[in-house]
């Protein structure tokens, strides 16, 4: 990866090496079960409209056991996260086109390996309260690498077209965990 | 074969002093971990994310997937320090295992390959974990926890997937699927390899013991534990 931006592949990687830089220092999980502030909600609200799916009301998540059983109802949307994976798809696609597949598989391979560290995060937020739940924490640690690899992507595909990655990471970088859509609600973690 | 009583093997640059085929012999296992480890990750975990039933399920597969890779890494890590070409620890360099061949289709298929598949691999790493080539051994001890923990994952997913009937079914179909190719994962009966092995003391048991103690443990789970049969299959590969 190179140090000194001179072309956009150049600045696409070192905004990207930035970013991956910054992943083991932010606050992971570290809101989890405090009140939504409105910077938060107006996050959570975009990240919703911008995956063009219906508008929905954002609700809080008092604890990790809710957060849990919330995790596993059955009625999760589907559109939701065909969205993502959409999204997904289109981003890939644009940043393979503009930096070649192999190395944004690189790239992204590598912020995998600095996001395997999330688990530490989850586990310790879980430790905070009272709580010893192995899985838990590894559900936690996988949704935020989630978040870091559909941010990344984000970064990689350039002109900022990706705004619902972005608004999702920075309700993880404030120390929220996003649950996605269930039951016709965003809850938010 | 008669095992040599030597000093155990601290470090890589020490391997560089070890007898020939001690250094080859290593070079295999690391290159077959590092090789099977990344495919696992890629023909299973990866696209059993799609398969999870819900989000929480979906998260903890990502992470899984994740420590799968990790487990690539490491071993080829280890390959590196000890100069093994890059292209030799992936599946595009190096023929992987033949259960590989069988790509999932369903949810329940996932959960029964991390029940089989990943108590073959704990019984594997267990033995790596007295081995005569100590980064190796101390590979082996770090890897062991998230081994337990993936084949825990397949015995709870698979024990709540067998309480509705439609579930015991396809759980059975896919251990039906799976399982006949588990015992060739240990290797062939009186393998030249697996004496070299045990000789140097990289390997303690051989590959008919360690399939033998799978069996046991394998049949424990199916049979006993979600009371489901296991197929007939040839127990020697």
């Amino acid at each position: 990866m190179s140090v000194l931006p001179c072309g956009p592949a150049d600045a696409a990687f070192a905004e990207f090496a930035a970013f991956a830089a910054a992943v083991p220092a932010l606050p992971w999980f570290a809101a989890t079960g405090t009140p939504l502030t409105a910077t938060v909600i107006a996050a959570a609200e975009t990240y919703v409209v911008v995956l063009d799916l219906a508008p929905c009301p954002v609700a809080p998540v008092g604890g990790w056991r809710e957060a849990a059983a919330i995790a596993q109802r059955p009625d999760w949307s589907r559109d939701w996260w065909q969205a993502e994976n959409a999204s997904e798809q289109a981003l890939q696609r644009q940043g393979a086109g503009r930096l070649g597949l192999e190395p944004l598989l690189a790239a992204l391979t590598a912020l995998t390996e600095i996001s395997t560290g999330l688990h530490e995060h989850a586990a310790t937020a879980l430790a905070g309260a009272g709580l010893a739940d192995a899985a838990l924490a590894k559900v936690a640690a996988g949704a935020a690498a989630q978040a870091c690899h559909q941010r990344g992507l984000a970064l990689l595909a350039g002109d900022g077209a990706e705004r619902a990655f972005t608004a999702k990471f920075e309700l993880f970088a404030a120390g929220h965990w996003p649950l996605g859509i269930v039951g016709g609600t965003c809850f938010v973690f | 074969m008669s095992a040599i009583a030597a000093a155990p093997i601290k470090s890589v640059d020490a391997l560089k002093a070890a007898p020939d085929e001690y250094r080859m012999a290593v070079r295999k296992i690391v290159r077959s971990h590092a090789v099977n480890e990344l495919y696992g990750a890629r023909v299973y975990d990866e696209p059993a994310i799609a398969l999870a039933p819900t989000p929480y399920l979906k998260w903890l597969t990502c992470r899984i997937a994740m420590e799968e890779y990790g487990h690539h890494v490491r071993f080829r890590q280890l390959g590196e320090q000890m100069g093994i070409p890059e292209s030799e620890m992936t599946p595009e360099g190096r023929k992987p295992l033949s259960i590989f061949e069988f790509p999932l289709k369903t949810w329940e298929e996932f959960c029964v390959v991390k029940l089989l598949a990943d108590l073959a691999e704990i019984i594997q790493v267990e033995d790596l974990m007295k081995c005569s080539f100590l980064p190796l051994r101390n590979l082996a001890k770090v890897t062991m926890p998230e081994e337990i923990f993936h084949s825990q994952f397949g015995k709870d997913t698979c024990t709540e997937l067998i309480k509705t009937e439609d579930g015991r079914k396809k759980v059975q179909a896919a251990i039906d699927r799976y399982f006949p190719m588990m015992p060739a994962f240990f290797g062939k009966r009186d393998s030249a390899n697996n004496a070299l092995y045990r000789k140097y003391g990289i390997k303690q048991r051989t590959n008919e013991d360690m399939r033998a103690d799978f069996l046991k443990r394998v049949r424990d789970l199916v049979e006993g534990h979600l009371k489901l049969k296991l197929p007939e299959v040839a127990e020697a590969a």
